[in-house]
């Protein structure tokens, strides 16, 4: 007993050594984000803390850049205001004539507000971590955009805070069409530089010019659909040949965000209820 | 000795603070990113039993990693620079050499052998946070120049933190 004590205890370094690692390590392999806890991340208490002081300080740097985005969406918005004005009033007057009641489909996507407090875009893994959390109806996965266009998904929520998983990020995919046509596919980041991302998986046959822009398809329930992503500039050749892989600018600038929206999906318990139904009777089949 | 704790105490906490509010924000041409954290592991007094380096160093790492969402990368390398300290200082110190004073500094140790000790942990640390992040995005030459970028970038700059710091007293 004494000798498997001393034993212990000359080699203790060896033992203190090896728990650490094992911790490290099982950090580091714990590949999927939404399995990590919410004090482990920048979501916890301290850290979102110390996050919120410091974009009180940080947060007018870069201001008058997101004011001109501004300018330009609302520029566009009102535009588009006009342009739906005109409509609904034709549309008002076919009305009259019908009795049949258009169905109300807009609604259902409901927006919060919340300030970036903490974002990075050098890693090969980027989060953003903003100011708000269950206390104001965020869950985890619900779309975040800003002025220009898609930003992320939300991850891990705690009371008052919430990590985001950036567009920035591989773990995040997401599904994408070009502006005008049907076909989707899936835009992931490759690392390289935070204003550009790969779309893949875009099949062979779909017709492209570079400037055309990339929009969500809406098949995923976080975002609706045609919230801008990106802009084509390029095709590389992907291995396989039936699909386009294309290079897209982001339209969304990540290095200076401030401002976003978070996207709750009112019928998102019963989109996942009934994909939940699906998938547990599949074995049965 | 108490003085001594509450120092490295202290310095813990504002070199985490720094990290994650500045220097995590800097990337210089893309590629090198100053890790100037590692400070506190070069520092620690030579007498600290090797399992007490190692528990500092892992704890800092954790911080790190929960602040900047790295989940393991700083803690990993932290605790294996850790226990490569002791062997690099020896590597330019002969051991037979007495030590009256336990702080490792320019001072102490003599500037050249404080530089060459502090240039190698960071190339050390730099080498290992890159390897393990580089798992997600595997490129072997940007990789070889993030090592090399970074470590001169977190060398210089840790070199200006002590020289501040032995200036101050």
């Amino acid at each position: 007993m004494r000798n498997l004590l001393s034993f212990f205890l000359r080699y203790s370094a060896w033992f203190v050594f090896a728990f650490y690692a094992v911790i490290s390590a099982w950090l580091l392999f714990t590949k999927n984000p939404f399995q990590h806890h919410v004090y482990l991340t920048s979501a916890g208490a301290v850290a979102s803390g110390v996050y919120e002081v410091t974009n009180k300080v940080t947060s007018y740097i870069g201001l008058r850049d997101i004011n001109e985005d501004l300018q330009w969406r609302n520029a566009a918005l009102e535009a588009e205001v006009i342009m739906l004005r005109d409509q609904t009033r034709k549309l008002s007057q076919v009305l009259q004539q019908d009795s049949l009641r258009s169905i109300d489909s807009i609604g259902k996507f409901q927006f919060v507000i919340a300030s970036v407090i903490n974002n990075s875009v050098i890693r090969p893994h980027n989060y953003i971590t903003i100011d708000k959390g269950k206390a104001d109806g965020i869950a985890p996965e619900m779309g975040v955009m800003d002025q220009n266009g898609v930003v992320g998904v939300t991850n891990v929520v705690s009371d008052h805070h919430a990590r985001v998983i950036s567009l920035l990020n591989p773990n995040f995919r997401l599904s994408c069409k070009l502006r005008g046509n049907d076909a989707f596919g899936s835009l992931v980041w490759d690392g390289k530089s935070p204003s550009e991302a790969i779309l893949e998986e875009l099949p062979r046959q779909v017709k492209f010019q570079p400037g055309d822009t990339i929009i969500t398809s809406g098949y995923s329930a976080m975002f609706p659909e045609g919230i801008p992503v990106g802009i084509v500039m390029g095709s590389t050749h992907g291995e396989d040949d039936n699909f386009h892989t294309l290079r897209i600018r982001l339209l969304t600038d990540f290095t200076t965000l401030s401002t976003v929206k978070v996207i709750s999906n009112r019928d998102i318990v019963e989109i996942k209820e009934v994909e939940a139904d699906d998938a547990t009777s599949k074995p049965q089949n | 000795m108490a003085k001594e704790a509450l120092k490295f105490a202290l310095m813990f906490v504002l070199l985490i603070l720094a990290q994650v509010v500045v220097f995590n924000h800097i990337c210089l041409f893309g590629v090198a990113i100053p890790l100037v954290f590692i400070y506190f592991v070069i520092k620690l007094p030579l007498t600290l039993g090797i399992n007490w380096v190692m528990t500092l160093s892992f704890l800092l790492g954790l911080t790190v990693d929960i602040m900047s969402n790295t989940q393991g990368m700083n803690a990993l390398a932290c605790t294996i620079l850790a226990v490569t300290r002791a062997p690099v200082l020896h590597l330019y110190m002969p051991r037979q050499e007495t030590i009256s004073n336990p702080e490792i500094s320019c001072n102490t140790v003599g500037t050249a052998v404080f530089m060459k000790y502090a240039l190698t942990l960071c190339a050390i640390y730099c080498a290992l946070f890159f390897i393990i992040e580089s798992l997600t995005f595997f490129d072997p030459m940007l990789l070889a120049l993030k090592i090399v970028s970074s470590t001169l970038l977190t060398f210089v700059v840790i070199m200006a933190f002590d020289s501040l710091a032995s200036s101050a007293k």
